[in-house]
């Protein structure tokens, strides 16, 4: 009897680590799949321009160890921030506001539209809802209407240029801002509504009753419940904003108020052909922000879509 | 501590289509200071409407509800002084129960916080949570987080508690030891309370008095007592008591009551309580009815019944009994003996109704028109 057991232990053993095994090949090569391209691309940033031949552009560079490969330099590095200093602050002064404003803005919507109820709340939740497929591209002419011509904001803004830090062309980055949070606000809602509808009914009724107001319920008990929520709201919005083009070109459209995206379009490319490294550090280097953010909030992101 | 007056409260939701429903219609209840008063009813009978309508979290249709004299109608929930327990429990779970507890002191009075660390303090101390303080409620059992929420309306000293079915989340073991804690508690704090639940055993054991309601309609309030033996109607004779109590249709024919397997002679008093009437529904509760040996039938209280299930229940058991198994639609009513009894399936036995513990009711309204002999001064000595 325990022979027998044993025996099919062992088989069981057996046919477990083959399975294992291929599991893991498979694994392995997805993964080498993925970072792959990350990985020439590293590989070719750190190449002297002048020294870049394109060949096996996925090998470090070598030279003159190994002849092909190209000589190691952090050149491609350093042009990629003199090129894009100006366009990274541009996007932080950008994109940490515009995140900030439309999750707590959303939050409060939604809290308003899921966990108030007052008459017509309907129709209002369906205009958010509509909000979400508006198509970018039909209102990139109203915006530049708006912001160039029905609201003076930049002669608004021209006060405030005096004050330390900021310049007169930070006015086309508030346009940029008010823009992205309203065109971010809808899926806000939506997400943090789904969130809010689970939570229970009674919880509030109870703070109710404990004497709260509807800004302190938001304030003690919806908000600090909502954190897993902005994790998922920050990473969307950072990501989204961030990697925008089409409403800086139309809202920035050129000069020093540009941002990386747009920053990143023109560098290394000239009548004497595309310098190869230093566009692949500048690419490196804008999506560096939105890496970093993956990973910092990455377990919490997890975490709220759980929720 | 106050005591709480519902004057013709009603609720009328209106569904989007138009459609007006009555969930609680006119109901009027006195609930003394320091009362502990149970609304029982089946479910969606409108008794937590009616505990919502009290705690301002539902809007009163017509009526009036008053708190120590004064209107609440219009008071929001925070403004009436009243502490609820949900079935939920409801606690906020990013707070500890420390937290949970010194919120409503924190959002509704001016206390120090100081004074209220010590008001939470007590309060854990009287619960027997104070172990639990700085725990969440994620990490607390169904029955801790019971004690947490019911701790948490407590440390308001609120004018009310109304609870709405706090018990029914906890397994039956606990929530027998939890009702006669909450009646212990409820008696030292002596603050009036509105208790709500479905199940009668805990309105009968809890309740100073009970409420019964029925498709939003007030049937019924008075001591367990009273409702258990002097039923205003059918609704209330069948819905107090486990098991029920039994009832018969049958046609009145002079001094007895006839239906197909057995008749009934009535005693003056009930018969001049169902003159001039041709139908009424008998009633007679399970404990009432005596079972004995076969034979012998010694008057005409007592008939010869087959035993048809048995349902051994330890203290007592139930039977099933009918006059004739053999037909296909038998008339069969149950009976509780001792537990110690031997009877199974299948025996003949007779039983007796005592005139004295009958009851008879209107057939169409349900209304009780004649209620067993019962003296509740008698009746209270006797459990003293």
């Amino acid at each position: 009897m325990s022979t027998e057991t044993g025996r099919a232990g062992e088989r069981t053993l057996f046919g477990h680590s083959l399975r294992r095994l291929i599991l893991y090949l498979v694994l392995l090569g997805m993964g080498a799949f993925y970072l792959i391209p990350i990985e020439t691309g590293l590989m070719t940033s750190i190449i002297s321009p002048g020294t870049y031949s394109g060949n096996l552009p996925y090998l470090p560079p070598l030279e003159p160890l190994v002849p092909g490969t190209g000589a190691f330099s952090l050149e491609p590095w350093r042009g990629a921030l003199d090129g894009l200093g100006q366009g990274l602050v541009n996007s932080v002064i950008l994109v940490v506001p515009a995140t900030i404003f439309s999750g707590l803005l959303g939050s409060m919507a939604a809290f308003g539209l899921t966990t108030i109820s007052w008459r017509g709340q309907i129709g209002i939740y369906i205009l958010f809802v509509a909000g979400i497929f508006i198509p970018y591209q039909a209102v990139l002419v109203p915006l530049t209407q708006f912001w160039y011509n029905i609201v003076p904001l930049r002669s608004m803004f021209e006060p405030l240029a005096a004050l330390p830090l900021v310049e007169t062309y930070h006015w086309k980055l508030l346009a940029l801002i008010i823009t992205h949070t309203a065109y971010g606000l809808p899926i806000c809602t939506l997400l943090f509504r789904a969130h809010y509808k689970k939570l229970s009914d009674e919880m509030v009724e109870a703070a109710q009753l404990d004497g709260a107001s509807i800004a302190t319920i938001y304030r003690r008990i919806i908000l600090p419940l909502s954190i897993p929520m902005f994790a998922v709201v920050f990473i969307y919005q950072f990501t989204q904003i961030w990697n925008d083009l089409l409403f800086a070109l139309t809202i920035v459209q050129f000069g020093d108020a540009a941002v990386v995206t747009q920053d990143l379009v023109g560098i290394g490319v000239s009548q004497s052909g595309t310098n190869f490294p230093l566009r692949m550090a500048a690419a490196l280097l804008a999506a560096l922000p939105t890496l970093l953010v993956y990973i910092f909030f990455g377990d919490k992101f997890a975490k709220g879509v759980a929720a | 501590m106050a005591e709480l007056t519902l004057d013709d409260v009603t609720k009328v939701f209106t569904e989007d289509d138009g459609n007006e429903i009555t969930a609680v219609d006119e109901v009027s209840i006195d609930i003394e200071d320091g009362e502990f008063l149970v609304l029982v009813g089946p479910s969606g009978c409108g008794k937590s409407t009616t505990l919502r309508m009290v705690a301002g979290l539902e809007t009163i249709t017509t009526g009036e509800i008053r708190l120590a004299g004064q209107r609440i109608n219009e008071k929001p929930p925070a403004g009436r002084d009243i502490a609820m327990v949900f079935q939920s429990y409801a606690l906020y779970p990013h707070m500890t129960v420390r937290e949970n507890m010194s919120f409503g002191l924190e959002e509704s009075t001016e206390m120090s916080d100081d004074e209220i660390e010590s008001t939470v303090a007590d309060t854990a101390d009287l619960m027997e949570i104070e172990e639990l303080l700085d725990r969440k409620p994620s990490d607390l059992s169904g029955g801790q987080q019971q004690r947490v929420a019911l701790g948490r309306a407590i440390v308001r000293a609120p004018e009310a508690f109304l609870m709405d079915e706090p018990l029914s989340n906890l397994d039956a073991k606990l929530r027998a030891t939890m009702r006669t804690e909450l009646q212990r508690i409820q008696d030292n704090l002596d603050v009036t309370t509105v208790y709500v639940t479905h199940d009668q055993t805990e309105a009968m054991t809890m309740g100073d008095r009970i409420a019964i309601l029925n498709d939003g309609v007030l049937q019924q309030v008075g001591t367990p007592l009273e409702c258990y033996h002097t039923p205003n109607n059918r609704f209330v004779a069948g819905f107090i008591g486990d098991p029920s109590m039994n009832f018969f249709e049958m046609s009145v024919d002079g001094e007895t009551l006839v239906i197909d397997r057995f008749e009934y002679p009535l005693k003056p008093a009930q018969q001049d309580a169902i003159r001039n009437r041709s139908n009424v529904v008998f009633g007679i509760r399970p404990e009432d009815i005596r079972i004995k040996e076969p034979g012998g039938l010694s008057d005409n209280y007592q008939f010869e019944v087959t035993v048809d299930v048995v349902e051994p229940r330890g203290d007592e058991n139930t039977i099933h009994l009918t006059f004739d198994r053999s037909v296909d639609d038998p008339v069969t009513f149950t009976a509780t003996v001792s537990g110690l009894r031997d009877i199974s399936a299948g025996d003949e036995v007779t039983a007796t109704f005592p005139p004295d513990s009958i009851h008879l009711f209107d057939t169409d309204s349900g209304v009780a028109v004649h209620n067993r002999t019962f003296n509740a001064e008698n009746a209270t000595k006797q459990i003293l």
